[in-house]
C-alpha cells in the first residue's frame, strides 16, 4: 500500500519535476531561431514602421533581458495568469480550452471505444494464444500499427470522401452553418471518419499490452494451480487470469487519458479539424510564445497529475505493489 | 504459422530500398529538384510517376527520398540505443548514486510533452538532417534507459558476474564482456523497433511541414501532394507513392522486430500450455 510519507514525497518530485519542465519550456521556446514579427507577418517584416515593432515588443515585456522575462512569467503562472496570445490578442487559457472542446469530440470517444475494444480483444487474444484466430488478430494489429496514423487518414479520405463520397473531406461542419446554425448531427457526421481511425490506432496499442500481460499471467503458478484444483476454464478467465492481466492497464490507461489534452496533430491536419494539435503546430509556425507556453503548461500538468494518480491507483488495486522501496 | 518467411520478404523489401537509397544519383541522374517536364503531367515511359505540380520527376523525388527517410531513422535508431544501452549498463551495474541520479532525472524530464518538444526542438536544427536525427535519438533513449537499467540489474547479480569480479576483472571488462553480449538482443530488437518508430515520426514531423520543407523526403512529398491538392484533384501518382515506400518499409522493419522479438524473447511468443 502506499505510504503517507511516500506520497509527500512523491508530491516533492512532482512540484519539483514542473518547475524543471516550465522553466526548460520557457528557455526553449524563447530561445527559438525567429520571432512572430520575422515568422508571420514575412512580407510586412521589412516595411514595418520601426516603432510599430519596438511597441509590438515593449507591450509583451520582449524587451526586458530574459531572467527578467522569465520571473514575470513565472509570478504570472502562479497568479493563474497564462498571458495573451501574440496573433490573436486574446487571453491564452480561454482559446485553448476552445481548441480542446473541438478535439475532445474527436479524442474522447475514441479512447474510450478504443481501450474498450483494445483491452477486450487482446484479453480475448492472450487468453487464446497460440490459436489460429489469435494469430491472425495479431498480425493484422501489427500491420494496422506499422503504417503511419496520417496515411491511414489520407487513404481513409481518399478511399471514403474522396472516391465513395460518403463522408465530407474534411473540416467540421458543412457550408449550410452559415444559415442554420451548428447541428449536432452535422457535426458528428464530420467526426465519425477521424474517431473510427483514432479509435483503431488507440486500440492496438491497447491490444499488445493487454495480449502480452494475458500472456505471462497464464504462465504463472496460481493458474497452473486453479487448472490442478480442477476449476473451470470460465472461472480461471474471470476470477484469476483476467483481474491479474488488468494491471498493467491502469498505468496506460491513465496515461492514456492525460494525452488526451496533447490533441492529435496528424489526424487534425489531414481532416482540417480546428482542435488542438492544430492550433500547436499553427502557433509555432507563427512563434506564438504565450500559446506554446499555455499548451505545454497544460500537457505537463496533466501528464504530472497523470503519474500521481497512476502510482496511486496501481498499488490500490495491486497491493503487492509497494511504492517507495525502490524497485 | 511460421514467421521465417515473412522475415525474409521484409528483410529483402528493406534491402531493396536500402540498395534504391544508395543507387539513387544513378537510377534518376537528374536530380530530385530539377524541372523536368510539364506541372502535373501523369505517368509514361519519360516519368515513371509522372511528375508534380513544378514540373519535378515524382519517381526521381522517391528514390532520393529514400536516402534521407532511412539515413534519418537508422541514425537516430543507432543514437538512441547507443545511448541508452550505455547509460543503462553504467547505471544499472554501479548502482547507488549514479543509478539514483540518473532515475530522478528521468523522472523529472519524464512530464514535458516529448512530441510537442521534439517539434519545438527541430526548429532549432531544421536544415540538418544529421542534428536532428541526434536529437530525436537523444529524446528516444529516455525511455529506453529504463529498460536497458531493470534488465542489467538482474544480470548484474547472476553468479558469472561475481565470478568474473573474483577474479579481478575491471569494471569495464564485466561490462563489456559479460553484460554487454547478454542484453545484445533486447538491444538489437530495441534498434529495430527504434528505427521504426523514429522512421515514421520522422516522416510525421516532415508531413505536418515542420521541417525544411528544401530537403526532399517522402513526408515532404506527401505534404506537398496533398496540400496543393492531389488528393482533391485525384492525382493517385502523386501522392500514393511516397505513402506506400513508407508503408513497405514501416512494415518490414515492424515484421523484423517481431520476429527478432520472438525469437529472443520466448515469453512474448505462441504460449504454448
Amino acid at each position: 500500500m502506499i505510504s503517507g510519507n511516500y506520497l509527500m514525497r512523491r508530491l516533492c518530485y512532482s512540484g519539483a519535476s514542473f518547475f524543471v519542465c516550465i522553466t526548460i519550456t520557457f528557455f526553449l521556446l524563447h530561445l527559438m531561431p525567429g520571432d512572430y514579427i520575422t515568422n508571420y507577418l514575412l512580407s510586412l517584416s521589412n516595411t514595418l514602421p520601426k516603432e510599430a515593432v519596438q511597441q509590438f515588443y515593449h507591450q509583451f515585456g520582449l524587451d526586458l533581458p530574459l531572467t527578467d522575462q522569465y520571473l514575470l512569467y513565472i509570478i504570472n503562472i502562479l497568479q493563474g495568469q497564462w498571458g495573451y496570445s501574440y496573433a490573436y490578442g486574446l487571453p491564452v487559457f480561454p482559446m485553448i480550452t476552445e481548441k480542446l472542446c473541438w478535439s475532445l469530440v474527436l479524442i474522447l470517444p475514441a479512447t474510450v471505444l478504443g481501450i474498450l475494444t483494445g483491452t477486450i480483444v487482446g484479453a480475448w487474444s492472450g487468453w487464446k494464444s497460440g490459436g489460429k484466430l489469435d494469430l491472425i488478430l495479431f498480425n493484422i494489429m501489427i500491420v494496422i500499427r506499422a503504417i503511419p496514423e496520417f496515411w491511414w487518414a489520407i487513404m481513409a479520405v481518399m478511399v471514403f470522401s474522396f472516391y465513395l463520397s460518403w463522408f465530407p473531406l474534411g473540416g467540421y461542419t458543412s457550408i449550410s452553418v452559415l444559415s442554420t446554425g451548428l447541428s449536432i448531427p452535422d457535426v458528428l457526421y464530420h467526426a465519425i471518419l477521424p474517431i473510427a481511425l483514432m479509435t483503431f490506432f488507440i486500440a492496438t496499442g491497447n491490444y499488445y499490452v493487454m495480449r502480452n500481460s494475458m500472456i505471462s499471467v497464464i504462465g504463472e503458478d496460481y493458474i497452473t494451480t486453479a487448472r490442478a484444483k480442477g476449476l473451470d476454464e470460465q472461472g480461471i478467465l474471470w476470477r484469476h487470469a483476467l483481474k491479474n492481466a488488468l494491471l498493467p492497464m491502469v498505468t496506460i490507461t491513465t496515461f492514456q487519458c492525460a494525452a488526451i489534452v496533447a490533441g492529435n496533430v496528424f489526424v487534425e491536419t489531414v481532416f482540417s479539424w480546428p482542435g488542438i494539435g492544430l492550433l500547436t503546430s499553427e502557433a509555432l509556425t507563427m512563434r506564438d510564445l504565450p500559446l506554446l507556453e499555455g499548451i505545454f503548461l497544460l500537457d505537463t500538468l496533466l501528464t504530472i497529475v497523470a503519474m500521481v494518480v497512476a502510482d496511486i491507483l496501481s498499488s490500490w488495486v495491486d497491493p503487492r505493489i509497494r511504492m517507495g522501496n525502490d524497485e | 504459422m511460421s514467421r521465417k518467411p515473412i522475415l525474409w520478404i521484409s528483410l529483402a523489401v528493406l534491402c531493396v530500398f536500402i540498395g534504391i537509397a544508395l543507387a539513387a544519383p544513378l537510377i534518376a541522374p537528374l536530380g530530385p529538384t530539377a524541372i523536368t517536364g510539364k506541372p502535373l503531367q501523369p505517368p509514361d515511359t519519360r516519368h515513371l510517376l509522372g511528375t508534380n505540380n513544378i514540373g519535378q520527376d515524382i519517381f526521381a523525388q522517391l528514390v532520393f527520398g529514400a536516402r534521407i527517410t532511412l539515413l534519418f531513422g537508422f541514425f537516430s535508431a543507432l543514437f538512441s540505443v547507443l545511448i541508452s544501452t550505455s547509460v543503462g549498463i553504467v547505471i544499472g551495474y554501479y548502482g547507488g548514486l549514479v543509478d539514483e541520479i540518473v532515475c530522478r532525472a528521468i523522472d523529472i524530464f519524464m512530464p514535458i510533452p516529448m512530441f510537442v518538444l521534439l517539434i519545438v526542438l527541430t526548429t532549432f536544427f531544421s536544415p540538418q538532417i544529421l542534428e536532428v536525427s541526434l536529437l530525436m535519438g537523444f529524446l528516444g533513449s529516455i525511455y529506453g534507459i529504463r529498460i536497458m537499467r531493470s534488465q542489467v540489474l538482474s544480470i548484474a547479480r547472476m553468479n558469472y558476474v561475481e565470478g568474473a569480479k573474483a577474479i579481478g576483472a575491471s569494471d569495464f571488462h564485466i561490462m563489456y564482456r559479460h553484460i554487454l553480449p547478454n542484453v545484445m538482443p533486447l538491444v538489437m530488437v530495441k534498434f529495430v523497433s527504434a528505427s521504426q518508430h523514429l522512421l515514421v515520426m520522422g516522416v510525421g514531423l516532415s508531413f505536418i511541414g515542420l521541417w525544411d520543407t528544401s530537403i526532399i523526403d517522402w513526408g515532404t512529398m506527401i505534404q506537398n501532394a496533398y496540400s496543393q491538392g492531389g488528393l482533391a484533384l485525384g492525382l493517385w501518382w502523386w501522392i500514393l507513392p511516397p505513402g506506400i515506400a513508407v508503408v513497405c518499409v514501416s512494415l518490414s522493419l515492424a515484421l523484423i522486430g517481431y520476429s527478432l522479438e520472438e525469437t529472443f524473447n520466448p515469453r512474448v511468443g505462441v504460449n504454448r500450455l
